[in-house]
C-alpha cells in the first residue's frame, strides 16, 4: 500500500495545518511546530514539505491579502484536502494497528 | 547588505510560483527576530535562504530544456543514427578520420608525458638538486659540466642549513661478475655513498637504508638483480665476486625495488663509493669525476645559494680558480640540461615539442574534417531541419541535434581510436626505443584522455556546423532555393588550405630529417672505419704494469698470428662514442715562442703508434709516433682544430715546438710531431674537437682491423684467445660502424616518429578531401550532365575540377613554405655538419600532396563524369 506516502515530518506539517485550521500560512505553521514539539523548524524544510504535499494533494493553498507587516508580499494559507485527511487517518490507523499488536510482555519487559 | 544578497540569491534561484509567499514568510520572520532583538538577524535570514535550496522549490532548468526531453533525445537518437547509416561512406570517412587523428593525438600525448616524466618520481622531486660545475672566464660561461668534486657535497652540506642532506656518487658503467660459472657483464652500476638510498626514497626491500652502503665492498641489488643472482634465496649477508679492476667479493647488504626507468640515473646495481676511498682521497679539489646531488629545503632560493657558494670555492679552489659551482634541478636534466659528462644522453626539450605540435596538428586536421564535411553536407539536411522549424522546433534544439549526432560520430572515433592505439602499442614502443606503454585498456591516464578529447572534440568539431545548421531560414529552405553560402565556401575552402600547409609542412620535415640522418651517416669521417672491430681490454688488478704489458703485447701477437686480423691498435676510447669518453683539460694551453696562452678546453686522447694507420687517418704535416724512439714518450701529435683555434697557419715549422699546458713547467715538456686531418671520433652533431694525442704502447681498448676475408672466422679466432688469455673477463666487441650508427639512434628515432605521424596526417587530409571532393562531385552531377551534353569530354571535366584545388594548393604552399623554411633550418643549425637547406626536397614534398590530391579528387570526379548523361538528367 503505498497510495498514502508521508513522511514522519510530512505528517506533522500536515497535522499542525489541521491543527491551525484557517490560520496556516508558513510562519504560523512553523511557530506552532516550533512550540508544540520544542523543535526548530527552517523555512527551508517546511516549505519543501508543503509544496511537495501540495503536489501529492493532500494539501491544498490560496492566496492571502499582501499586508504591510510582510514587505507587501501576500500569505498562502494552506488547508487539509479530504484526501489528506485521508492519508492522516490511515497512517494513524497503521499505528494503531501496530501499537495494539505488540504483546504486552514486550512491553512489561522493557520496565523490568 | 547580507539581508539584500539573501534576497536576491532566493530570487534567483527560487521557483516563480512560491517566490512570493516564501519571500513574504522570511520577511516576517525577519522583522519579528528584528524586533525582539535576536543577535544576527541577517545572517539568520542568509542561512533559511540557503537551507531553502531544495529541488522542490527551484526554478525549472528551463521550459525548453534538453535534459527533460528524453523523448526528443530517443528521436535524434533515430535520426542520427538514420542519416549516418544512409551516408556510410561518409560516416566512415568522419569515423576513420576522427580515430586515427584521436590515436595519434593520444599516443604522442603519452610519450610526451612520459619524457616530461623524468626523475619525478623522487621523494619531494622538486627540492632535488644536481651540483654541477661551470667554467666562467672573464664573466662568459664556458663549459658547463656535470661532474663536481668528491668533497663538495659534504663542505656545502655542514656549512648551509638550507642544504638539507648529500650524497657522493660515482658512475661506474660496466662491472663483471660471477655467476656459478659464467661471467655477468653488468652495464649499469653506480658507487654511491650512504646518504643515497635515503636522499631519493628508494624503496627498500631487505637492509637498512642508511647503513647498508657505508662500509667498503658492498653491494646492494635490485629486486630483478637480486632474483637473477639468488633466485629465491634471501641475498642479504651473501658474497658476490666482483672483477674488473677488484677482483674480490663484495657482500650483498641490501636489496631495493627496481628504479623506474625514467631517471637520468639509471642502476642495476650499487656499490658502497668507500670501495675507492683512497682514489677520493687522493683526488680531493684536484678533480671533478663525481655526480653530488643535494636536498635543498623547501623555497629555498638557488640563484642566491649559488652566490654563497663562491666564497666556498674560494677556500677550496683559490680565487683564481674559474670553476664555480652550479644547482641543477634534477628534474630538468633529461629535457634541459646540455653539459659535458652527462651520464646518459639526454632528451631535447625541443624534439618533445615538435611531437607536441605535430600531434595537435593531427587532431585538428581530423576535427576540420568534419567541420567541412558536415557544413558541405548541409544542403542534405536543409529540408529537415526547415520543417523542424515549421513545426516549432527553436535553434537551440536544432543546435543540440547536431551537436549530440557530432558526440555520436566522436563517440565511435573514440572507440576506433583505442583500438587503433592498443594495436599500434607495440610499433610506438619500438618507435620511440623504450618500453613506456602497456596495453592501454587499463592505463587510467589515457582512458582518461580519450574521454576529455571526446568531449572537446565533440564541441570543437560539432559547434560550428551545429550554428551553422540551426541559423537556415525555414523560407528558404523550404521554397527550394536553398544552395550553400558563400561564406561557407570560403570558410571550407581555408579549412583545406590549413590542412595541406600542415600536410606539407609535416612532410617536407620528414624528408628533411631523413636527409640529415642519411648525411651524417654516409659522412667522411675523415677515416675508415669499414671492418674495425673495437672491444675493451680486461682491466687488470695490481701495480705490476710491466707483466700487464707484456700480456696485453702476447694477447696482440696471438690475434695477429691469424691472417684473418690484419691490425691491431691500442687506445682509451674508441670511435663512435661520445665526446666524454676521454679526459679533457679545461685549463690555458700555448705553444711555447708561437702563440699566446688561450683558454679552452682541449680532449687528451691516448693511442699507441698503430691507431692511426690502422684508421687511415692522413696527416697534414709531420709523422706518427714511432715505438722504437725514446724520446716519443715525450711527444705530442694534435688535430687541426687544436690549431686552427690559435689562428695561425697550419705548416711543417710548428712541428718540434713544444706545447705549455698551464703554467707548470713540468708540463712543457711535450713537443708537437705531427698534425692530423681532423677525424670524427663522435656525432657529426658536434664539430671536431681539438685533441692532443699522446702516446702509450697498451691502452685500456683496442681496435682490430679484419682482412674480410672471412668475418665470422676472424670474430671466433678474436673470442678464443681472449677466453685463453683473460679467462676472468667478458669480451664485449662491436664494429666501429656500428658504433657510429648508434651515435644516431636518436636522430633516425625522431625521424621515424616525425615520418609516421606526418603520414598519419596525410591519411586523415586526404580522407577529409576525399569526401569533401565526393560530396562536391555529386552536387555537380547535373552541371556534369549539361556539360557532356554540349560536348565535353570527360579530362575536360576533371581538369575543371582541379583547378579549384590547384588554387587551395598554391595558398597554402605559400603559408607552409616559410614556415618549413624557418623551423627545419633552426633544427639543423643543432649540427656542426649539416646539409643545406634541401629545396628539392621542398618540390619532393609538394608533389607528394599534389598527387595525392589529384588522385582522390579526380576519383571521385570521374566517377560522376563516366555516368550517362541520359541518366543524370532525366530525372526532372
Amino acid at each position: 500500500m503505498k497510495k498514502y506516502q508521508l513522511g514522519e515530518f510530512e505528517e506533522i506539517v500536515l497535522l499542525t495545518v489541521g491543527v491551525l485550521y484557517d490560520e496556516a500560512y508558513g510562519v504560523a505553521i512553523k511557530d506552532e511546530i516550533e512550540n508544540r514539539l520544542g523543535r526548530k523548524v527552517s523555512v527551508g524544510a517546511l516549505q519543501s514539505a508543503l509544496r511537495r504535499m501540495e503536489k501529492k494533494t493532500f494539501l491544498e493553498s490560496r492566496e492571502g491579502d499582501p499586508t504591510e507587516q510582510r514587505g507587501g508580499k501576500p500569505k498562502r494559507y494552506f488547508r487539509i484536502t479530504a484526501f489528506g485527511k485521508k492519508a492522516l487517518e490511515y497512517s494513524k490507523d497503521v499505528r494503531m494497528e501496530l501499537w495494539e499488536s505488540i504483546p504486552d510482555v514486550a512491553l512489561d519487559v522493557k520496565f523490568s | 547588505m547580507i539581508k539584500n544578497i539573501a534576497d536576491r540569491l532566493l530570487r534567483w534561484y527560487c521557483h516563480p510560483d512560491f517566490y512570493p509567499d516564501i519571500s513574504g514568510d522570511l520577511e516576517e520572520i525577519f522583522l519579528r527576530n528584528k524586533e525582539r532583538g535576536v543577535s544576527a538577524s541577517n545572517w539568520r535570514h542568509l542561512i533559511q535562504v540557503i537551507l531553502l535550496f531544495r529541488p522542490s522549490l527551484v526554478k525549472d532548468l528551463g521550459q525548453y530544456s534538453l535534459i527533460k526531453d528524453t523523448g526528443m533525445l530517443k528521436n535524434y537518437f533515430k535520426i542520427s543514427m538514420r542519416n549516418l547509416w544512409r551516408h556510410k561512406s561518409y560516416t566512415a570517412i568522419n569515423v576513420i578520420g576522427l580515430a586515427v587523428g584521436l590515436a595519434a593525438f593520444l599516443l604522442i600525448n603519452q610519450y610526451v608525458h612520459y619524457e616530461r616524466s623524468y626523475d619525478s618520481f623522487h621523494k619531494d622531486a622538486g627540492q632535488l638538486y644536481r651540483l654541477t660545475t661551470d667554467m666562467i672566464v672573464d664573466g662568459q660561461l664556458k663549459t658547463r659540466d656535470a661532474m663536481s668534486f668528491n668533497p663538495s657535497g659534504k663542505v656545502i652540506t655542514d656549512e648551509f642549513p638550507e642544504v638539507e642532506s648529500y650524497a657522493l656518487t660515482y658512475n661506474n658503467g660496466q662491472l663483471s661478475l660471477r655467476k656459478g660459472e659464467s661471467l655477468i657483464r653488468e652495464s649499469y652500476v653506480k658507487m654511491v655513498d650512504e646518504h643515497f638510498i635515503n636522499l631519493f626514497g628508494f624503496d627498500v626491500i631487505a637492509g637498512d637504508p642508511s647503513t647498508m652502503l657505508k662500509e667498503p665492498y658492498s653491494i646492494v641489488l635490485t629486486r630483478k638483480r637480486a632474483q637473477f643472482y639468488f633466485g629465491d634465496e634471501n641475498p642479504i649477508g651473501k658474497t658476490l665476486k666482483v672483477y674488473s679492476g677488484f677482483d674480490r667479493e663484495f657482500e650483498v647488504t641490501g636489496v631495493i625495488e627496481d628504479v623506474p626507468i625514467n631517471t637520468h640515473y639509471k642502476f642495476d646495481l650499487l656499490v658502497s663509493i668507500s670501495s675507492i676511498q683512497q682514489r677520493l682521497d687522493d683526488e680531493g679539489w684536484n678533480a671533478f669525476n663525481y655526480y653530488t646531488y643535494l636536498r635543498l629545503a623547501p623555497g629555498t632560493d638557488t640563484e642566491e645559494l649559488e652566490k654563497r657558494l663562491i666564497p666556498v670555492k674560494n677556500t677550496h679552489m683559490g680565487e683564481e680558480n674559474r670553476l664555480f659551482f652550479n644547482l641543477q634541478p634534477i628534474q630538468d636534466i633529461h629535457l634541459y640540461s646540455d653539459m659535458t659528462y652527462e651520464p646518459e644522453a639526454t632528451g631535447s626539450a625541443r624534439s618533445v615539442r615538435f611531437l607536441e605540435i605535430i600531434s595537435i596538428f593531427i587532431l585538428v586536421i581530423a576535427w576540420v574534417n568534419y567541420v567541412n564535411l558536415s557544413t558541405a553536407k548541409a544542403v542534405d539536411r536543409a529540408k529537415e531541419i526547415g520543417l523542424r522549424k515549421v513545426i516549432g522546433a527553436r535553434k537551440k534544439q536544432i543546435r543540440g541535434q547536431f551537436l549530440f549526432e557530432s558526440f555520436l560520430i566522436n563517440l565511435m572515433g573514440a572507440i576506433l581510436a583505442l583500438l587503433i592505439a592498443e594495436l599500434a602499442v607495440p610499433f610506438f614502443n619500438q618507435l620511440v626505443g623504450d618500453n613506456i606503454l602497456t596495453s592501454l585498456y587499463n592505463n587510467t591516464s589515457f582512458l582518461s584522455r580519450l574521454g576529455l578529447f571526446l568531449l572537446v572534440g565533440t564541441l570543437v568539431s560539432g559547434f560550428y556546423p551545429a550554428i551553422f545548421l540551426s541559423n537556415f531560414g525555414i523560407t528558404t529552405v523550404l521554397k527550394g532555393k536553398f544552395s550553400t553560402s558563400k561564406r561557407g565556401v570560403i570558410l571550407r575552402k581555408s579549412l583545406v588550405v590549413a590542412q595541406f600547409s600542415a600536410s606539407l609542412i609535416l612532410i617536407g620535415g620528414t624528408f628533411i630529417v631523413s636527409r640529415q640522418v642519411d648525411f651524417m651517416r654516409s659522412a667522411d669521417l675523415g677515416m675508415n672505419t669499414d671492418k674495425v672491430l673495437g672491444f675493451r681490454n680486461p682491466r687488470f688488478v695490481g701495480d705490476d704494469y710491466e707483466a700487464q704489458r707484456a700480456e696485453m703485447r702476447s694477447f696482440q701477437n696471438a690475434l695477429l698470428a691469424n691472417p684473418v686480423i690484419q691490425q691491431v691498435a691500442t687506445t682509451n676510447s674508441l670511435p663512435g662514442g661520445a665526446s666524454n669518453d676521454i679526459g679533457s683539460t679545461s685549463g690555458q694551453s700555448r705553444i711555447i715562442g708561437v702563440t699566446e696562452d688561450i683558454e679552452a678546453t682541449t680532449y687528451i686522447h691516448q693511442v699507441d703508434d698503430q691507431y692511426f694507420d690502422l684508421l687511415e687517418v692522413k696527416f697534414v704535416a709531420g709523422r706518427n709516433f714511432n715505438k722504437n724512439l725514446k724520446s716519443d714518450s715525450a711527444a705530442v701529435i694534435v688535430n687541426e682544430a687544436f690549431m686552427k683555434r690559435y689562428e695561425i697557419q697550419i705548416s711543417d715549422d710548428l712541428l718540434n715546438e713544444n706545447l705549455q699546458f698551464g703554467s707548470d713547467p713540468e708540463n712543457s715538456k711535450y713537443h708537437i710531431i705531427g698534425i692530423i686531418k681532423d677525424a670524427n671520433r663522435g656525432s657529426l652533431k658536434n664539430s671536431v674537437e681539438p685533441t692532443c694525442y699522446f702516446y702509450d704502447p697498451v691502452l685500456s681498448r683496442s681496435i682490430v682491423k679484419l682482412s674480410g676475408a672471412n668475418i665470422k672466422e676472424s670474430i671466433d679466432h678474436i673470442e678464443d684467445s681472449w677466453s685463453e688469455f683473460f679467462p676472468n673477463s667478458v669480451l664485449e666487441s662491436s664494429f666501429i660502424d656500428e658504433r657510429f650508427d648508434r651515435l644516431y639512434a636518436d636522430d633516425k628515432k625522431f625521424g621515424a616518429v616525425f615520418g609516421a605521424f606526418s603520414g598519419f596526417a596525410l591519411l586523415v587530409a586526404v580522407l577529409g578531401l576525399f569526401g569533401l571532393s565526393s560530396f562536391m562531385a555529386t552536387q555537380r552531377t547535373k552541371e556534369v550532365g549539361v556539360r557532356k551534353v554540349l560536348g565535353a569530354s570527360i579530362p575536360h571535366i576533371v581538369m575543371l575540377f582541379y583547378r579549384e584545388f590547384v588554387t587551395l594548393i598554391l595558398i597554402s604552399l605559400v603559408i607552409g613554405l616559410p614556415i618549413i623554411f624557418f623551423s627545419m633550418n633552426g633544427w639543423l643549425s643543432n649540427y656542426a655538419y649539416r646539409i643545406d637547406f634541401p629545396w628539392i626536397i621542398v618540390v619532393l614534398a609538394l608533389g607528394v600532396i599534389v598527387v595525392s590530391a589529384f588522385l582522390t579528387v579526380g576519383y571521385q570526379v570521374w566517377r560522376v563524369a563516366v555516368l550517362n548523361p541520359a541518366k543524370t538528367l532525366k530525372y526532372e
